[in-house]
């Protein structure tokens, strides 16, 4: 008997005390953990891969807008060149109306900061990974920083221009006990930030990847250069700017494409073209993005139908002949719809964030801001030339005068960059030189946009400077009650 | 850890064995003759065994034709017994002698009249069985004799209003569709919520584990998983109070519910083959107009919403134009789409088992095959299941039993099956009547195929791949019939389990082991012809193929001590230690584009591959738990239990993977009382219970306290991209829920009326929150968090009473009643205190978090009816004076000014002006109901004539809450394209017009705004099943040599009593912290009538 008891004390003692910590140790299977991760140079290229990922499509699982879907809508639909079409989601047509509230949930920014998030991470581990992996060069490292250092600038860039101020997190979030509240930052600061993140970064960028679809889908040192002279655009440093473009410019690794038919399958369908400088390299991997917004029908989004008119104004000679060769690649006049982004829900287009033609219209900007307007002139023209502008969107403008050199930039502008996202925010840049001295260009989008009984009051709204920024989203200011919402959208 | 677990079981086994099979010691020989006592004849073929002093067989011989046998000896231990069947059998002799007689006598000798009083034990499914009138705790069973009328298809259904404080509700009428079963209220908003059923003393899981991706539908779709035949269960318990859950720890949080099986008893074998069959109708669903009353409609929507509608593209689908005959044909029907889809259902199932036994092994063994075809076209549900349960006695020390129970599932549902799908009953309702089901081609000839356009004027097939969602609508017939989703299930569950006397009736050791094997198959296809989609679209010919495969192992060891003190003690020490191994891999693939509507396996390459077209998923959890427990009784009076259960569960970060939670329980028997003396005459039982306990929930994500790099699913420039998927929860706890109740037993007059009354608090802190809302700067959304304290409290009252027992008539009635409120005592500021409804958005109610007050209270507006005309559009004040605005204008009611100022038109509805400015907006929204149940519960009688004639009534009912009648909104709103109900067709169509259905306009207006228009007093009674049992008599049956034979008829949801308008008031509840309860079934529960017949052999 007492051997049983013995024995069945042994049988407990054995379960309770065989390392059941040990036992209770599961490990996922699905994916790496953070402290199996980051031991070679191969994993930060993985990582660095990620950040590049995130521009394309959200992380699976997540189901949000795409970050490209993302910069269209807030570069787009509050200016002039998009209309709402049958498919337009209320708080679609709501920003149309400038009838914005914080409760609006286009304005929700997540994506831009999933991309910084990821970037933070690469910036916070990759530096350890030298002490483990000895095959990882410094070179090497700094390269890949620069490439994350330049995409986190980016993101805030858009962010600045967006919101104006926004939080300002630099450190990569964890573990749940690190959360913290941030108050915004100034966009003052958050621009020296950048200023200062893309110096460091054009120090350590490579200036080629050894193939010309990498140069054109990765950072290089002139995406560095390309993202700067924006930069020093919005902060009026037009010397600044002038000289970043230079050195894109200068560089002899870009030019513009002559008017043969091919011009829009070789720059945007098969992308990676001499003109561009950098753009989000979808090819094959995630099928159009902006589908959704774009192709699927009913469509949400439609070209304005001032376009036909006002913009891209067909030859009065011979419109067979002598065409822009952007209208027809840019959107079908028969129904409006957009095509340049593809129609089909399965087609590859990169996403195009500068082409040359960005550099030197910011360069004739800022050449136009600091006096030497006959140089400027001479940008557009180029530009006009390669592209078959015709005679009718021409203008004859004194190279004196400043006004009228930035409305026939933001003219051009507008044809050469339609409906990549970036209309609002030429509009807006113009617009608030100088104490908003250029706040009429704002107003008078507002005729061809805002429904005709809101008209006046969304007049009244652009008067107010605050507006032209996006509220908030009230879910964030749930979350932190530190952040303060844009005075306008207190009211 | 298993391993060394088998190891040690072995070890103790072996040392076991060694013990008792010591010393041998010289060879012997004992003969004799087995005789009757009667007639003194030789009885042939008699065993006689040779036993040891543990009564484990030895040796054993039959004795020859003259009765004679002959046995060697090995140890003078031995002992010597007879049985044969028939007789008695004899009680072991010692061998002192070489020749021993026996002489059996004859086993149906009458006894004198002996008055056997047992008494119920229940058993909390540990094995620790306690006599049920000194249970501490709150439990209520169903014993067999009640589950033998019950001839529902799955024990939820059985259970439906049966217990108190177990809340039972159907989520839909389909085969194999779950039921959502609540013990005392939700206890979790985003842990487990589910209750724990223990099978046979071990845990059984009925829910898919979330981390199982079938691709393209959620879990809800697979909960049929509680596939017992319910003619094979024994009693059900439930266990409510954490001093009953305690045992069963961390998962225990909801409640358990223990189930028993039936095991073979001693005697000849007994055959029984059980029957039932069943039909069901879907009553009939809430008119809807036809075709031509439709297109009238949709007509007037677009005149009211000001718009032109001959510019649209779908003009000539209400054109009715014979020079456009194509779609002449196709679109001016008066099409039934619900009766298109509907069927009546058939229900068969087959139940056949045998049981019996001798002294040593005990056997029943039985095999189901059931099937059912629901009333909507496509659907049915095929299910054999097959179970073996063997006792075998090895000695009165060890005694060993091993069962194994096999399911195999075949499941047919709709494709659209998720919750948040557009299935194809709701489509059917609302799709445009005027559309063919079949094609017409030009000429005006029905050809076979379904009329799927790619879209008609109600939009199209949508098919969300990033929710993996069915959206828009399609032909739903053609959904029903040409798209397939096939659950293929198999499951086998072998358990073996050891008990150990250790000393004799005193200590106890109990080991058990059960492996669960389940293995699930989804199979969907969604073809062209269903969508009527083009090929350029993913949801085209979409094909899928996903496995889940789980693997249990839990073992168990108790080891119990009941040592004897005394007549005035009793001492029950209990230990028990458990340990959980689950490991779950899923699989999975999908294709796109297949190249024709009947090649319907992915594995065929489609034309385009998504992303993510194949995935597999493993995840693995473990746990432990060790309780120690004792219970003690002082003079049959005072009984204390105590326990303590610690848990370590491998969900947690090593800081804080395990928990400690007590529990204590008190019963006091006042009946026992010296002074109580002069009462037993009518009081046989009153006994005061109360009892606190603890219990741990673990949150339902493995893995969650890494940090974890996933994969993108593409790659970026050839390089694949890895980011972090989630934020590291290192500070993640056990949610607790602490329990207390008071509760009091009575049993009066000679035991025929029982009661039990408790009062409860359920309390839930640290409770879990998943995706807690962080400022998005931080590159998440959501981080999951033990964020407040919950309340769940009320009190439950239940009665059995037999008024009437008598040789001709017995009457039994049972009731029960309970009320539960669910309340939020505490919570961070960081949830959300509001539901994000727009109140000035139609269809939405406002639902707020309030600390201190009962969930789920809803807000919106007052509806007074329909401006009849202009006048009755002008704005009032308080004292009914118009108001006039600054010029000194007429200032008509406007809506949310000044962000949406849209003024009311006649046919408007008009909501009440709660602060007479002329604007209705956020402030005249007011309180306008709250949907939860403040009572629910059931109540039953069985009234038996002549013992064999039972006749059986089981009604539940719920009262005190208010549904939203969604059906009503979405078949009124004229807002759309959507069809609706006839109602709708005395909607205000001129000035002047009194009704109080508002006119029709197309995607404008505010007629549907969150209302009291469609708030209802939930409310109801129903009969649940009424039931008629016929026990054929004995004389019948001897002579047609059967030993049992019973038939019953059992009709369901026969009557219901309600005020409610709707379809069902019987919505399940599901709490979240903003949940409404919208009821947007189309119809009412479908009547069953199901016929059974039970034959024994």
């Amino acid at each position: 008997m007492k051997k049983i008891i013995y024995s069945a004390a042994v049988v407990m003692v054995l379960i309770m005390s065989s390392s059941c910590k040990k036992w209770l140790d599961t490990q996922p299977r699905d994916g790496i953990t953070r402290q199996g991760f980051w031991k070679t140079k191969e994993d930060i290229q993985a990582a660095v891969a990620g950040c590049y990922a995130s521009l394309l499509a959200p992380p699976p699982g997540v189901n949000e807008r795409s970050l490209i879907e993302n910069i269209f809508v807030f570069g787009e639909i509050r200016a002039d060149m998009i209309d709402p079409g049958p498919g337009a989601l209320n708080d679609e047509t709501d920003i149309f109306n400038v009838n914005i509230t914080q409760s609006n949930s286009l304005s929700r920014w997540n994506a831009f900061y999933r991309t910084i998030n990821f970037c933070n991470t690469v910036i916070d581990n990759a530096p350890s990974v030298r002490e483990i992996d000895p095959t990882l060069s410094v070179e090497q490292l700094n390269a890949y920083l620069s490439e994350v250092l330049t995409l986190r600038s980016l993101m805030y860039f858009y962010l600045v221009k967006s919101y104006r101020d926004v939080p300002l997190k630099l450190t990569a979030t964890t573990k749940d006990t690190d959360l913290q509240d941030l108050p915004k930052t100034s966009a003052a600061a958050i621009l020296t930030q950048i200023v200062n993140d893309l110096k460091k970064a054009e120090a350590g960028a490579v200036t080629t990847f050894g193939n010309t679809v990498t140069d054109k889908g990765r950072v290089t040192k002139f995406t560095v250069n390309s993202v700067l002279a924006d930069v020093y655009l919005w902060m009026d440093n037009y010397e600044g700017c002038i000289q970043e473009c230079n050195k894109v410019i200068n560089s002899q690794r870009f030019a513009l494409q002559s008017a043969a038919s091919s011009w829009y399958f070789n720059v945007f369908f098969n992308g990676s073209s001499i003109e561009t400088v950098f753009e989000f390299n979808n090819k094959s991997s995630v099928s159009s993005p902006l589908f959704n917004a774009l192709g699927r029908s009913p469509k949400r989004f439609l070209a304005s139908s001032y376009l036909g008119s006002d913009v891209f104004i067909p030859d009065d000679v011979d419109p067979t002949r002598f065409y822009d060769i952007r209208e027809e690649a840019f959107y079908r006049g028969s129904d409006l719809a957009v095509v340049k982004w593809g129609t089909d829900a399965v087609t590859f287009i990169n996403w195009q964030v500068y082409r040359i033609s960005d550099l030197m219209l910011m360069k004739a900007e800022a050449l136009a801001e600091t006096s030497r307007g006959a140089e400027a002139l001479a940008l557009i023209e180029e530009i006009r030339l390669k592209r078959g502008a015709v005679v009718a969107t021409s203008q004859t403008v004194d190279p004196g005068d400043k006004d009228a050199i930035s409305d026939y930039i933001l003219a051009e502008r507008a044809r050469e960059f339609a409906f990549e996202g970036k209309r609002w925010y030429d509009l807006l840049r113009i617009a608030k030189r100088d104490n908003y001295k250029r706040l009429d260009l704002l107003l008078n989008i507002v005729a061809q946009t805002v429904n005709p009984a809101l008209q006046q009051s969304a007049i009244t709204k652009f008067r107010d400077v605050n507006s032209h920024y996006f509220p908030i989203h009230e879910a964030e200011l749930f979350a932190d009650p530190q952040l303060v919402q844009n005075p306008f959208y207190t009211k | 850890m298993t391993k060394k677990y088998t190891y040690s079981i072995f070890i103790l086994l072996c040392c076991l064995l060694l013990s008792s099979i010591a010393s041998a010691q010289q060879i012997n020989y004992v003969k004799g003759k087995v005789i009757d006592k009667k007639d003194r004849q030789p009885i042939i073929g008699a065993s006689v065994t040779i036993v040891d002093k543990d009564r484990r067989v030895m040796k054993g011989v039959s004795t020859d034709i003259d009765g004679n046998y002959s046995l060697p000896v090995n140890d003078k231990t031995y002992r010597i017994m007879v049985s044969y069947i028939g007789y008695k059998s004899t009680a072991p002799l010692a061998i002192d002698k070489a020749v021993i007689n026996f002489q059996l006598e004859s086993a149906d000798n009458q006894m004198e009249e002996v008055q056997i009083v047992s008494r119920a034990k229940t058993d909390n499914g540990s094995g620790m069985s306690i006599d049920k009138r000194d249970q501490t705790s709150a439990v209520g069973t169903i014993n067999a004799k009640e589950l033998e009328d019950m001839q529902a298809a799955s024990i939820d259904q059985a259970l439906q209003g049966r217990l108190a404080g177990l809340d039972i509700a159907a989520s839909s009428g389909d085969p194999g569709a779950p039921m959502q079963i609540r013990i005392r209220g939700t206890s979790s908003i985003n842990g487990a919520v589910d209750p724990l059923i223990v099978v046979d003393g071990m845990p059984y899981d009925i829910t898919i584990p979330s981390d199982f991706n079938f691709a393209t539908s959620d879990e809800n779709n697979y909960g049929q998983l509680l596939n017992i035949a319910p003619s094979d269960i024994k009693d059900i318990s439930v266990l409510k109070d954490a001093a009953a859950t305690a045992v069963w720890g961390s998962r225990a949080a909801n409640g358990v519910l223990v189930i028993n099986t039936k095991r073979g008893v001693l005697g000849p074998p007994n055959m029984s083959y059980n029957f039932k069959g069943s039909y069901s109708k879907q009553p009939s669903a809430i008119p809807m107009l036809t075709g031509n009353q439709y297109s009238s409609l949709i007509l007037e929507e677009f005149y009211n919403a000001g718009r032109q509608f001959a510019t649209s593209d779908f003009a000539k689908q209400f054109q009715y134009d014979r020079n456009d005959p194509y779609n002449y044909y196709n679109y001016s029907n008066n099409t039934n789409w619900l009766e298109s889809i509907t069927r009546i259902g058939y229900l068969q199932d087959h139940n056949l088992s045998i049981s019996g036994g001798g002294e040593k092994a005990k056997y029943r063994a039985s095999v189901n095959y059931f099937n059912q075809n629901g009333t909507t076209v496509g659907t049915s549900l095929g299910r054999l299941s097959a179970r073996v349960n063997l006792d075998y006695t090895v000695s009165t020390k060890i005694r060993f039993s091993a069962d194994i129970a096999y399911t195999h599932i075949d499941n047919k549902n709709l494709y659209p099956s998720g919750s948040r799908d557009a299935n194809v009953r709701d489509v059917a309702y609302t799709k445009m009547p005027n559309q063919a089901v079949y094609e017409y081609d030009e000429y005006g000839n029905i050809t076979s195929n379904y009329f799927s356009p790619a879209t008609t004027a109600q939009g199209g097939f949508v098919y969300d791949f990033a929710n993996s969602r069915v959206l828009g609508t399609y032909n739903p017939l053609a959904m029903a019939l040409a798209a397939s989703n096939q659950q293929l299930g198999e499951r086998i569950i072998p358990k073996f389990s050891l008990q150990y006397q250790i000393i004799p009736d005193k200590l106890r050791l109990n080991a058990n082991f059960q492996a669960d094997i389940n293995n699930t198959k989804v199979k969907k296809f969604l073809p062209q012809v269903a969508t009527g989609r083009p090929f350029s679209e993913a949801a085209v010919n979409y094909a899928g193929d996903s496995d889940g495969d789980s693997f249990t192992m839990a073992t168990n060891i108790t080891l119990a001590y009941t040592p004897t003190l005394g007549k005035n003690h009793d001492l029950i020490a209990f230990a028990r230690f458990d340990s959980n191994d689950s490991r779950r891999t899923g699989q999975g693939m999908f294709a796109t584009n297949t190249a024709s509507s009947f090649l319907a396996d992915p594995s065929i390459d489609g034309r385009t591959n998504q992303t993510g077209s194949a995935y597999s998923s493993f995840s693995q959890s473990r746990s432990v738990g060790l309780l120690v427990s004792a219970q003690y009784k002082f003079m049959d009076r005072y009984i204390v239990n105590g326990g303590v259960r610690g848990d370590g569960n491998s969900k947690f970060g090593p800081n804080n993977r395990y928990g400690l939670f007590p529990s204590a329980s008190v019963l006091w028997r006042i009946s026992g009382e010296p002074f109580m003396k002069n009462t037993t005459k009518y009081i046989d039982n009153l006994a005061l219970r109360a009892s606190y306990g603890v219990v741990g929930n673990a949150p339902r994500n493995d893995y969650s306290y890494f940090n974890t790099y996933q994969n993108y699913g593409f790659s970026y420039l050839g390089s694949s991209g890895v980011y972090p998927s989630n934020i590291e929860l290192s500070d993640l706890r056990w949610e607790k829920v602490t329990q207390s109740n008071v509760g009091l037993t009575v049993v009066l007059l000679k035991n025929s009326l029982n009661m039990d009354i408790d009062v409860y608090r359920k309390r839930t802190t640290d409770l879990f929150y998943n995706g807690i809302a962080i400022p998005t700067y931080n590159g998440y959304s959501g981080v999951d968090m033990n964020v407040g304290t919950m309340d769940n409290q009320g009190w439950e009252f239940s009665l059995f009473y037999t008024p009437l027992k008598s040789k001709k008539l017995r009457i039994d009635v049972n009731f029960n009643i309970s009320h539960n409120v669910n309340m939020i005592r505490e919570i961070s500021p960081l949830v959300p205190r509001e539901n994000n409804a727009r109140i000035t958005t139609n269809n939405a109610f406002k639902v707020y978090l309030q600390e201190n007050n009962p969930f789920g209270s809803f807000y919106g507006f007052k509806f007074k009816g329909v401006y009849a005309d202009k006048n009755s559009t002008i704005a009032l004040d308080e004292n009914g004076n118009q108001i006039v605005g600054p010029n000194g204008q007429q200032i008509f009611m406007r809506f949310a000014y000044p962000s949406i100022d849209y003024v009311f038109q006649p046919g408007d509805a008009m909501y009440e002006d709660i602060n007479h400015d002329g604007n209705i907006d956020y402030k005249d929204i007011v309180y306008l109901g709250n949907g939860n149940p403040n009572l629910t519960g059931g109540f039953g009688t069985a009234i038996t004539f002549n013992g064999n004639l039972r006749l059986g009534a089981n009604f539940t009912y719920r009262t005190g809450y208010q549904i939203i009648n969604g059906t009503k909104i979405n078949t009124t709103s004229m807002y759309g394209f959507n069809n609706q109900s006839t109602a709708v067709l005395r909607r205000w169509r001129a000035e002047g017009d009194i009704t109080d259905i508002p006119r029709a306009t197309y995607a404008t207006g505010y007629n549907f705004l969150g209302s009291d228009r469609y708030v209802e007093d939930g409310s109801y009674l129903r009969l649940r099943s009424i039931t008629l049992k016929y026990d054929f008599s004995k004389n019948l049956l001897r002579r047609i040599g059967v030993r049992g034979l019973s038939a019953n008829i059992m009709m369901e949801n026969i009557l219901t009593f309600t005020k409610y308008t709707g379809q069902d008031p019987e919505v399940p509840v599901k709490l979240s912290t903003f949940s409404t309860v919208v009821d947007n079934s189309t119809t009412p529960p479908i009547k069953t009538i199901t016929l059974g017949l039970t034959a024994n052999f």
